[in-house]
């Protein structure tokens, strides 16, 4: 173990690692652009100088080997005039469309300005021309006015997703990164991490289409949450209004709306990726809502379905659960204690893959589009749904039932949070939160258990789960059997 | 020193429309070398006598060839490359080119003799994609070699087998350098590659790989021949041999001649190369490639091509790419033609190189038009320092030599066309004196 | 789709790959596209596909090499592809002449192609002949000590 020295201070050291990662593990910030924890080094960006002591000129560390009583000085005067040339160089060419690009407030060549170089150019010369708003993808945009050529997208493609999709064209200053031009569609297109990219991007240059132009950063909050999109439980940010940003002069819903989704980085579950699923999940989150309970299609007040599906539940001798593997920890905890005695309960699988979407690959995306089917069946079991002949009363929790296939003639109470026609053919119907309503945990397949935290109030009239289930089982121990 | 220092190692026979073919070359001793070196000599006593010898790189860096070989562990079980750069892209140079086409045997055979010396089976020859003559006298002669069984498997009956292999480049100054050369050998694009690794250590497709230059490599047959001794003799102490100079430019004679290491520079000027046109004044040289800083004719003319003269005088013997220029030429649209080449030839992949060449460029290039401002010539300087050691490869480096090298002993044209608007040579590149 | 041109070189190909060492596929890319021009004066969008496809090797890889290395084209040009160098010792002999007297004579665009499709005119850097400037390449053969006079009777020739 090879103890290097870091501005004078000890620390030890791996031989597999560099002097950057040395000093990242320990606090010592040294700038970069093209270096990530998950890509080969490029050492293109010549930002991550420092200084070998005794030295007399700089070094990159992304690519400098630890080796015994190595001494190296991260902010000396000749490593701040380089970092300052660099920036120079960088923001030769580079647009300053601050105002008017997506990644300010986020963005690194910004930060790095201001804490490393702070001057107006020194060019005299008129900025080099090249494309704006390239289209990547259905997704992606690309600015190569505003690309600094650090490859981490180019890298990402062969390293990661292996899709290949991106290149660099021509040489020089003008050099610029375009897909793949092959017959049909952008192998972009068809990259379902593509959008990772963005995150990667240290600058402006790799925008979404999706979130292009819709909100500054700065107004948003980041909600961590978990993707349930499928089993693996991908952590991310759900990005939304800050409550003291919220804008009157708008639709309501602008501030009750998921601005962006984008990877948390935990090492357990997904590293710093996610698919594009994650990143539609308003898609999948922000479908029309079921706003009332109902009893047979017509509109109740919640005290009149609440007495009515006691009602169905007290005389019930042969109920069966149909649970949703949407459901949180906590959820499907509550509904254990509530109906897990009385109830045969099975498991359903709300969600399944859709037409054209991929079923499961060797990175992240997993064949079960549910995102808690680890603890539902840890609780209830991985039986197949099956009625018993005298079933007579059936409650349904979440979405994804077949309700053709459920026993005729025989009660349904439906639990569920969008709209949909089998709302109205409920006996009793009661509309739910959703989970960026709520905090709670998912488990994914690996058992690993990660936090969402609430990130809007659920709308009025909307009920939790987790508190209806304990008022409809409050009566399933103590009502008696007989009517 | 050799005491007419007249020594000769590549260039020891007249050039006829036959002197190439393997029939001549053998007869002059091409392949006796091979034939000691395989059958008397191990590896590690051919490496031995290439460190003696004190040959070092002729591509530019200069550096010993012997300690370069040295990093090749022998016996380590991997797989070994050796590659002869003959990309000769550097601006003024066309030595390596007079070996391709002239004595191409000369070359093969001191690539065996260094593939045989490095353990390595497979050998390449990357050449630069324009040198389509070259190409074909290279492939003939290897052909000939392969039909006489000296190259291939079992050479000469010794069990050695080593298979060479040309790659044509395809229009790139930068691959050239070597890290570029072996990404381009891989079948991408012309990246040089930052070290840590050395090639020596990872190089072709992440093997161990020595890459020379074709004059370089082609000082090996001799120095198994007449030993490491007999080579340090020639030239200097420090820099033994000869040097294939190629010159250009103002002279009444420009191509290529053989000088030992330490011969008086203005006799090749003014004796070898017939003098300057139409007796025109020298007014300065690129010593070594436009990526050498240029000397005046005063410096010249009291110079040895010696690098241990050359390098004091502040600047390098470089690839041996020489261009005389005679006076009266606008050393300020001298500059923007190697500005403009550097531009056109950067690789794109670092910062420095990336954005510096394209403003150098473009800075001189409004200079030229009339709208140059004082303050230009102390900024491109500052480019100049910013690019030098910041950038993967040597090209950052290169451009600046040329910037601080012209500026340091023209600034006054520069200052003038800045000032007046107009050259104070009439923007001439061509000598006044030539026809 | 079938690309006949590149299906009469997978011969050559074939046996190019066997002079390579095992594992040396992707180095076949410069090599194949160069046979590929010589055969169609240009490489063509399904020469990329045939070749991605033969050599096992990214799509992107052959599109980035085509765009970085000068000699590759992806036009056609005219029947005589003219590149006259001007770097620093072909222009200390004659280049930029010989240059404006070509695009003056041809009336052509540096870059461009004449309307009867024989003659395109580029400019190049360093051929590495600077001893015989200036220097021009036709058709990737060197034409050596040229001058107008020369370029014309060259030209007239060429027909």
């Amino acid at each position: 173990m090879p103890r290097i020295f870091i501005d004078g201070q000890p620390f030890d050291a791996s031989l597999e690692h560099t002097v950057m990662q040395v000093a990242d593990a320990n606090g010592i910030y040294i700038p970069r652009l093209c270096w990530h924890p998950k890509l080969s080094i490029a050492g293109n960006c010549r930002l991550c100088v420092v200084q070998v002591e005794g030295r007399s000129w700089v070094e990159i560390s992304c690519n400098m080997p630890v080796s015994e009583n190595l001494r190296v000085q991260t902010d000396t005067e000749l490593v701040r005039a380089h970092r300052k040339a660099i920036l120079q160089f960088l923001t030769l060419n580079h647009p300053v469309d601050c105002g008017i690009c997506d990644k300010a407030g986020e963005c690194t060549l910004q930060d790095y300005h201001v804490a490393y170089n702070g001057e107006a150019s020194v060019s005299r010369e008129p900025k080099v021309e090249i494309t704006k708003f390239y289209s990547l993808s259905s997704r992606i945009t690309l600015d190569n006015e505003r690309c600094v050529l650090c490859t981490r997208c180019v890298r990402f493609t062969h390293e990661v997703s292996k899709s290949h999709a991106l290149g660099v064209q021509d040489r020089g200053d003008y050099s610029v990164i375009r897909p793949s031009q092959g017959p049909g569609a952008s192998p972009l297109e068809h990259d379902a991490y593509s959008d990772n990219i963005i995150d990667l991007c240290p600058v402006g240059a790799l925008l979404s289409k999706d979130f292009l132009y819709k909100d500054r950063v700065w107004y948003l909050k980041a909600t961590p949450s978990v993707c349930p999109g499928c089993e693996r439980g991908c952590n991310i940010d759900v990005w939304h209004r800050k409550p003291e940003w919220a804008l009157r002069s708008l639709d309501a819903r602008h501030n009750t709306a998921i601005a962006r989704v984008t990877p948390r980085d935990n090492p357990a579950v997904n590293g710093p990726w996610v698919c594009n699923k994650a990143r539609d999940l308003a898609q999948i989150l922000e479908r029309p809502r079921a706003h009332a309970p109902m009893a047979r299609g017509r509109e109740v007040p919640f005290d009149e379905a609440l007495v009515q599906a006691r009602a169905l539940i007290a005389k019930a001798r042969r109920p069966v659960a149909l649970v949703s593997s949407w459901g949180s920890n906590e959820e499907l905890q509550a509904f254990k204690v509530a109906f897990g005695e009385r109830f045969a309960c099975f498991v359903k699988a709300d969600h399944q893959p859709a037409d054209g979407e991929v079923v499961a690959d060797e990175l992240l995306i997993r064949a079960d589009k549910n995102p808690n089917g680890h603890t539902a069946r840890a609780l209830f079991g991985s039986a197949p749904v099956a009625f018993a002949p005298d079933t007579d009363l059936v409650l349904v929790w979440g979405e994804g039932a077949d309700f053709a296939a459920l026993p005729r003639g025989v009660p349904v109470i439906f639990l569920n949070a969008y709209l949909a026609p089998e709302n109205g053919h409920a006996d009793v119907f009661f509309p739910i939160s959703v989970m960026t309503e709520q905090r709670g945990h998912f488990s994914n397949f690996e058992g690993v258990t990660s936090a969402f935290e609430r990130c809007f109030a659920k709308p009025p009239g909307v009920l939790d789960a987790q508190g209806l289930f304990e008022a409809l089982g409050v009566y399933t121990a103590r009502e008696a059997v007989t009517p | 020193m050799t005491p007419n220092r007249d020594a000769r190692i590549l260039m020891t026979f007249p050039v006829t429309a036959t002197s190439h073919l393997l029939a001549e070359a053998r007869a002059r001793g091409q392949y006796s070398a091979l034939d000691k070196a395989l059958k008397t000599m191990t590896p590690a006593e051919i490496g031995k006598e290439v460190t003696a010898s004190g040959l070092q790189g002729r591509g530019g860096a200069a550096f010993s060839a012997g300690r370069k070989w040295s990093v090749i562990q022998l016996d380590d079980g991997q797989t070994h490359f050796l590659c002869a750069n003959a990309d000769e892209g550097e601006p003024g140079t066309f030595k390596d080119r007079w070996i391709l086409e002239n004595s191409p045997h000369q070359l093969i055979e001191s690539m065996l003799i260094a593939a045989y010396a490095l353990q390595v089976r497979h050998a390449f020859v990357y050449m630069r994609g324009e040198f389509s003559g070259p190409y074909r006298r290279l492939q003939a002669a290897l052909d000939e070699a392969y039909d006489a069984g000296l190259v291939g498997e079992n050479i000469l009956g010794t069990g050695f087998s080593c298979d060479i292999i040309i790659y044509r480049g395809a229009g790139s100054y930068v691959c050239g350098e070597a890290s570029a050369l072996i990404t381009s050998i891989e079948g991408k694009r012309g990246y040089p590659r930052n070290r840590p690794p050395r090639l020596t250590v990872k190089g072709l497709y992440q093997k161990p790989t020595v890459i020379n230059n074709v004059e370089t490599l082609s000082n090996i047959a001799w120095i198994v021949n007449n030993g490491s001794a007999a080579f340090k003799a020639i030239g200097s102490p420090k820099a033994p041999g000869t040097r294939l100079i190629s010159i250009s430019g103002h002279v009444a004679k420009p191509g290529v001649y053989e000088i030992e290491i330490g011969y008086p520079w203005k006799r090749l000027i003014y004796e070898d190369a017939g003098g300057m046109l139409g007796g025109a004044a020298l007014k300065c040289v690129i010593p070594g490639g436009i990526s050498t800083k240029v000397l005046t004719a005063a410096e010249v003319e009291t110079l040895n091509l010696d690098p241990t003269e050359v390098e004091p005088a502040g600047s390098s013997m470089g690839s041996g790419g020489m261009i005389a220029i005679a006076e009266g030429t606008c050393m300020v649209r001298l500059l923007q033609v190697m500005l403009r080449f550097y531009h056109h030839e950067s690789c794109g992949q670092c910062t420095p190189c990336r954005e510096g060449m394209g403003w150098l460029h473009r800075i001189i290039d409004r200079i030229v038009m009339g709208m140059g401002r004082v303050e230009d010539l102390d900024q491109m300087i500052h480019i100049s320092k910013l690019q030098d050691g910041n950038t993967i490869c040597g090209m950052g480096d290169a451009a600046g030599y040329a910037v601080i090298g012209i500026l340091a002993k023209y600034r006054h044209e520069f200052e003038h066309w800045i000032t007046t608007g107009r050259s104070l040579c009439e923007g001439k590149l061509e000598c006044l004196a030539s026809s | 789709m079938s690309n006949a041109l590149f299906t009469s070189l997978v011969g050559e190909f074939d046996r190019l790959r066997a002079r390579f060492p095992a594992g040396f596929d992707s180095s076949l890319t410069l090599p194949c596209l160069r046979r590929i021009q010589e055969e169609r004066g240009y490489v063509a969008e399904e020469d990329i596909d045939a070749l991605t496809a033969y050599l096992g090797v990214p799509r992107i890889q052959v599109e980035e090499v085509l765009s970085f290395y000068t000699q590759f084209r992806r036009e056609p040009v005219g029947r005589f592809h003219l590149e006259v160098c001007r770097n620093v010792s072909c222009s200390m002999r004659g280049a930029e002449r010989l240059i404006r007297h070509l695009h003056d004579k041809l009336g052509v665009a540096i870059g461009g192609t004449t309307a009867d499709g024989r003659f395109t005119l580029k400019t190049c850097e360093c051929l590495g002949s600077c001893g015989t400037a200036p220097v021009m390449v036709v058709n990737d053969e060197y034409h050596e000590n040229m001058s107008p006079e020369k370029a014309d009777e060259l030209l007239g020739r060429l027909g």
